[in-house]
């Protein structure tokens, strides 16, 4: 290759000077030539079947220069096959004078007639190897006849300079037309590639015409020696679908079905195309095959999802969407809440009944409804069916059925493939709301749309909160982390609602006692609460709230009846060991006080507060930052020691005159070392070894002087849990919640909920069947693992979903394709003979994956009579003919007048012979002539050679 | 500064029976020292130390985990985004060192016997087991590349 360069390089130096444009042109062709080492290609087997098509083709492209015009010449190679080594024999075959080069050896091979998918010049020569200038700009194409001789000569002179056996072709007139002119030069031959483009076909409207141009071209001296060899190609178009219902919004997806007719090898005499008769029908051809078109459209889905996903990078807050009129409304919701909230701490009328708050409420809430504050961008029908959809609970509140907990134990649970999907539950509220949000986007106002239901919603979450309605369709569960937060934050509301309804309904039914016996005694049992109230509230606030003081103000109500008449506040000190029990679960099995024959009651305690993952890693982050030191340690003990607090109340007060030692048998009975006696009692087969039994002890990490154990348990209070200040303050919870929701943007909203969007629909591929399509198969598991994964990252990257969203449109394409396809070829789905059947599904299935399918048994066949059909009710709906009619036709079977096939849409014919050209006595050498017609256009391209010594 | 950026941060929880020497193990871990008179864990709680495996420097946000089966139904919030678990039992109490071979087995997890009083095993245990997470965090990333490249 060096030596190759440099001695070119030397030999255009020498040359240099003198050298015109025009030389200069063809020195570097020549050049290229060398490069490409296109002197001496290998020979390479010859073509097998399908080769042209099936196997890769390489490209290598360089600029050259004419003067100032640019022109690009490319090498196309066939990788396939060039690489394998010739035998010997073969090799002395090359050896003989008289093989043909390679090129025209492909050129009359008919394996490869008709390629589906190949470049024009491939198809139209047959060829597996060529090189071709073109002009690099439009602006450049050569037009005139002299510009156009004088490259084809440059090309001329290259090759015979070179002796490049690889036929090269130069692009001529206006690049559409897509006009070649080229040439193929081995030592005593010469083949010229030659092209008419007509748009007027009259004359040459069928074979015989074509066989008269092809002959006359080639026999100008010779009369026929050697017949001609013809393979004809008809194809016809089928595009009219109308007949076939399509269920889907968007059009259906196969666009054209084309349909070949093909006769690979007849002789001239062998079939008569004129004027006015021709054998060749499509019902008679020995091969057909067929291929279809995809319309490049958007599938439905994917619109939706690319719409949604677009909204993802506005910036507007749902206020600048909505108008000003929406958060002025919204902000007097909100003051009036807080007004509410502080009455509700300072009017304890006001507590003492709750149900008249929530009334006015409702009242209020029914109001606001009416009277919105901007009006909705869609029909109020439109909402009223959307949030029908979202909250389906609505038309019979306010109690949940026991369906309605059917319904949520199946919200926990996500099919095994979408299981590490951190999304939310099918059909769940995030999902609905998810799905209305898309559907609202694209079909009912865009953004404004979304904003507006968004702003609904959080509205009714606060209604929902305030009228302590449970939200439908969110599991009563403490928040999912393995879902995505938005639907983490409806758990928690959720899980407020629950308590405060619990709460609330405890409070009224004490109150119902209270009023029965108000008068008689003042229960005992409020009674004995009263005197720790004070002293226990100011240690839980210090110590036991990680959240500190903010939630000091938020008690159990009863609290505050017993602060409304503390005048009980001193008269039960010292009563612990007299007091009632309250507050029990069950008995510890068998155990009893130790210093008493009671038996040791577990208490009922404070459920742990629910915790969304951004609280969690908030908490984890203050226990963290409190670092590594020994006090770090211990402040964090103290700020984790409130559930330990309240526990050890709740012990105290079912388990009156009990001590530290019981409470450890019960909450952490291995750092009770039991005592001789005891250990006798259960394992009696061991001895006590003589000593005197002993009582059993606390562990000595329990006896520590000041552990936090003895501590917390000197500053607990018996008092039961329904009385003691709660671990979780559902009110601040809640409003927390509701705070966070209303503060998101409708972009971020969508950002949040991507995870259910993509979810959604792949589940929706999937029902689609997206897994019985061969050709998705493979992929479609993948798909779901890669949305899967990035549903779990921790930072939304849009720009990701983008990619998935794409893959989505894509899948869904392929599916509505299939579902087009099996619809016209098995329109009475996979009922029938099963052999059939599968035939036809495989057929489908290729029709999809490969640019041309070959119909089994061509029109005899099974598949190719469903295709037949398929024409013939087209030409019936195409030319008008009523349903009766056909109908008639099929019984009586008299013979239409309209043909069962369209005129073919494009006719081709590949026209073959060896010859003696110029002179009877020259070598006979390969002539190829291929032709299409189409509408009324002709193509005819030529390659006919001749010998070069014996003119 | 130190060169923060190569370092990797794990996440490693341990949990298991109240009293076993869930925090003795730690302390003898991050700062070498063993506290017969060790109070009892209340909730969570955290340390961190720094580990040199295979010459990658990863430091340990470590959180240890009362025992207790009433702190076991909060704790677990915790668990989340740990890369390690350590299991710590008592093989002088209920469970015997088959069982717990047997235990480690079923679940294919590493097995090491250590002692925080000894200080036996209980440097190996840490960094057997961040040698172990990283090389499944490296298998993972090879797992993810072999599917994207539809190699299974």
């Amino acid at each position: 290759m060096a030596d190759d360069v440099e001695e070119s390089e030397v030999f255009e130096i020498t040359d240099f000077t003198a050298a015109s444009e025009w030389e200069r042109f063809v020195a570097r062709l020549e050049q290229v030539i060398h490069d490409w080492k296109l002197t001496s290609v290998p020979r390479a087997r010859p073509l097998q079947k399908g080769d042209l098509t099936n196997a890769q083709w390489s490209e290598r492209s360089q600029e050259v220069n004419f003067a100032n015009v640019r022109f690009l010449i490319s090498e196309h190679r066939l990788k396939h096959g060039v690489e394998e080594k010739l035998t010997l024999e073969q090799e002395e075959n090359e050896e003989k004078a008289d093989t043909l080069p390679q090129a025209l050896e492909d050129m009359m091979s008919s394996e490869n007639d008709f390629p589906p998918r190949a470049h024009c010049l491939c198809r139209w020569y047959g060829l597996r190897h060529f090189v071709v200038l073109i002009p690099a700009a439009n602006s450049d194409a050569v037009l005139s006849e002299s510009k156009c001789n004088l490259l084809l000569s440059s090309l001329t002179i290259a090759v015979n300079n070179t002796s490049c056996s690889v036929p090269i072709f130069a692009q001529i007139q206006q690049k559409w037309r897509r006009m070649y002119t080229g040439i193929c030069e081995i030592p005593r031959l010469r083949t010229n590639f030659d092209m008419v483009h007509l748009n007027d076909t009259h004359q040459y409207n069928h074979l015989e015409g074509l066989l008269n141009v092809f002959k006359s071209k080639i026999a100008s001296q010779v009369s026929d020696r050697g017949t001609v060899t013809v393979a004809v190609r008809f194809t016809y178009v089928l595009n009219d679908w109308t007949q076939y219902s399509w269920p889907l919004q968007f059009p259906d997806p196969i666009g054209t079905l084309y349909l070949s007719a093909t006769w690979p090898s007849l002789t001239e005499d062998m079939v008569v195309d004129n004027d006015v008769y021709s054998d060749l029908e499509a019902l008679q051809a020995p091969l057909w095959s067929v291929g279809s078109t995809c319309s490049n459209m958007q599938g439905l889905l994917g619109d939706y999802l690319i719409s949604l996903l677009k909204l993802c990078h506005n910036t507007d807050t749902l206020d600048q969407l909505l108008g000003k009129m929406a958060f002025e409304e919204e902000d007097e919701e909100q003051t009036e809440q807080i007004t509410h909230a502080l009455q509700k701490l300072t009017d304890p009328g006001r507590v003492q009944f709750p149900g008249i708050s929530s009334v006015v409420h409702s009242a209020r809430s029914k109001i606001r409804s009416r009277q919105r504050p901007v009006d909705p961008p869609f029909s109020s029908d439109l909402l009223n069916d959307v949030l029908q959809y979202l909250f389906p609970d609505a038309s019979v509140l306010p109690e949940s059925s026991s369906s309605d907990l059917l319904r949520q134990q199946s919200l926990d649970s996500q099919p095994e493939r979408y299981r590490h999907f951190k999304a939310a539950p099918r059909d769940c509220l995030t999902y609905k709301l998810t799905v209305a949000m898309c559907v609202l986007n694209s079909a009912h106002g865009g953004l404004k749309a979304v904003a507006y239901l968004w702003h609904e919603f959080v509205l009714e979450m606060r209604y929902r909160w305030e009228n302590k309605y449970k939200l439908p369709g969110i599991s009563g569960t403490a928040p999912n982390m393995a879902c995505c937060l938005v639907h983490q934050k409806l758990q928690m509301l959720n899980c407020c609602i629950a308590r405060k309804k619990a709460r609330e309904e405890r409070q009224s039914l004490k109150e119902a006692d209270r009023n029965i016996s108000t008068t008689s005694f003042a229960s005992a049992e409020d009674a004995d609460t009263i005197s720790n109230v004070q002293p226990d509230r100011k240690g839980a606030g210090k110590e036991g709230e990680p959240r500190g003081s903010e939630s000091e103000d938020e008690f159990y109500e009863c609290e505050m009846e017993n602060e409304a008449d503390p005048e009980d506040d001193a008269a039960i000190q010292e009563s612990e060991e007299i007091s009632k029990p309250e507050g029990r679960l069950k008995v510890c099995g068998e155990l009893k006080l130790l210093n008493s024959d009671e038996d040791l009651y577990i208490p009922v305690t404070q459920d742990p507060a629910p915790m969304t993952e951004d609280m969690l890693e908030e908490h984890a982050e203050v226990l963290a930052k409190l670092g590594t030191t020994s006090e770090g340690a211990e402040l964090r003990a103290k700020m984790q020691s409130a559930c330990l607090l309240s526990d050890m109340g709740a012990f105290k007060a079912a388990n009156p005159g009990c001590s530290l030692e019981d409470f450890v048998r019960w909450y952490s009975p291995r750092d009770w070392v039991k005592g001789e006696e005891e250990e006798k009692e259960e394992k009696e087969d061991e001895t006590t070894d003589g000593r005197k039994p002993s009582q059993g002890h606390l562990s000595p990490r329990m006896q520590l002087p000041g552990n936090m154990w003895m501590e917390v348990w000197s500053q607990s209070k018996p008092m039961p849990a329904h009385r003691q200040k709660r671990l979780f303050d559902d009110t601040k919870e809640a409003e927390k919640v509701l705070h966070f929701l209303a503060a998101l943007k409708p972009s971020e909203v969508i950002t949040n909920l991507l995870p259910v969007l993509i979810q959604a629909a792949l589940e929706r591929l999937e029902e689609a069947g997206g897994e019985s399509i061969p050709s998705l198969q493979p992929h479609f598991g993948q798909l779901v693992n890669t949305a899967s994964r990035l549903t779990r990252t921790p930072v939304q990257d849009v720009k990701k979903y983008e990619e998935i969203v794409r893959q989505i449109s894509m899948a869904e394409l392929l599916i509505a394709k299939h579902q087009s396809l099996m619809a016209k070829f098995l329109p009475n789905g996979c009922n029938g003979e099963t052999e059939q059947v599968k035939d036809m599904e495989e057929f489908v299935c290729d029709l999809q994956n490969q640019p041309e399918v070959p119909v089994k048994d061509g029109p005899r066949g099974h598949i190719g009579g469903t295709i037949h059909k398929l024409f013939v009710s087209a030409q019936r709906a195409a030319n008008m003919v009523e349903e009766f009619e056909k109908l008639e036709e099929d019984t009586s079977e008299t013979v239409s007048s309209i043909p069962d096939f369209p005129a073919a849409a494009g006719r081709e014919f590949i026209l073959r012979t060896t010859v003696s050209r110029p002179a009877p006595y020259s070598r006979p050498s390969p002539q190829r002539m291929f032709c299409v017609l189409m509408d009324n256009e002709l193509r005819l391209a030529g390659a006919f050679s001749q010998d070069t010594s014996f003119q | 500064m130190e060169d923060d950026d190569c370092l990797t941060t794990l996440k490693i929880l341990i949990i298991g029976e109240s009293g076993v020497g869930k925090s003795s193990l730690l302390l003898r871990f991050t700062d070498d020292t063993f506290d017969p008179e060790q109070a009892a864990t209340i909730g969570v709680d955290f340390k961190v130390k720094s580990l040199t495996v295979d010459g990658n420097k990863a430091k340990l946000a470590i959180w240890d985990t009362a025992g207790q089966e009433r702190f076991r139904t909060l704790t677990p919030s915790y668990y989340r985004g740990a890369q390690g678990v350590i299991l710590v039992y008592d093989d002088k109490r209920e469970i015997s060192r088959d069982q717990g071979l047997r235990f480690a087995r079923k679940h294919s997890t590493l097995f090491i016997e250590c002692s925080a009083k000894t200080r036996d095993g209980v440097q190996c245990a840490f960094e057997e087991l961040v040698e172990k997470v990283c090389y499944c965090r490296l298998e993972n990333r090879w797992k993810k590349y072999v599917l994207d490249r539809g190699m299974i």
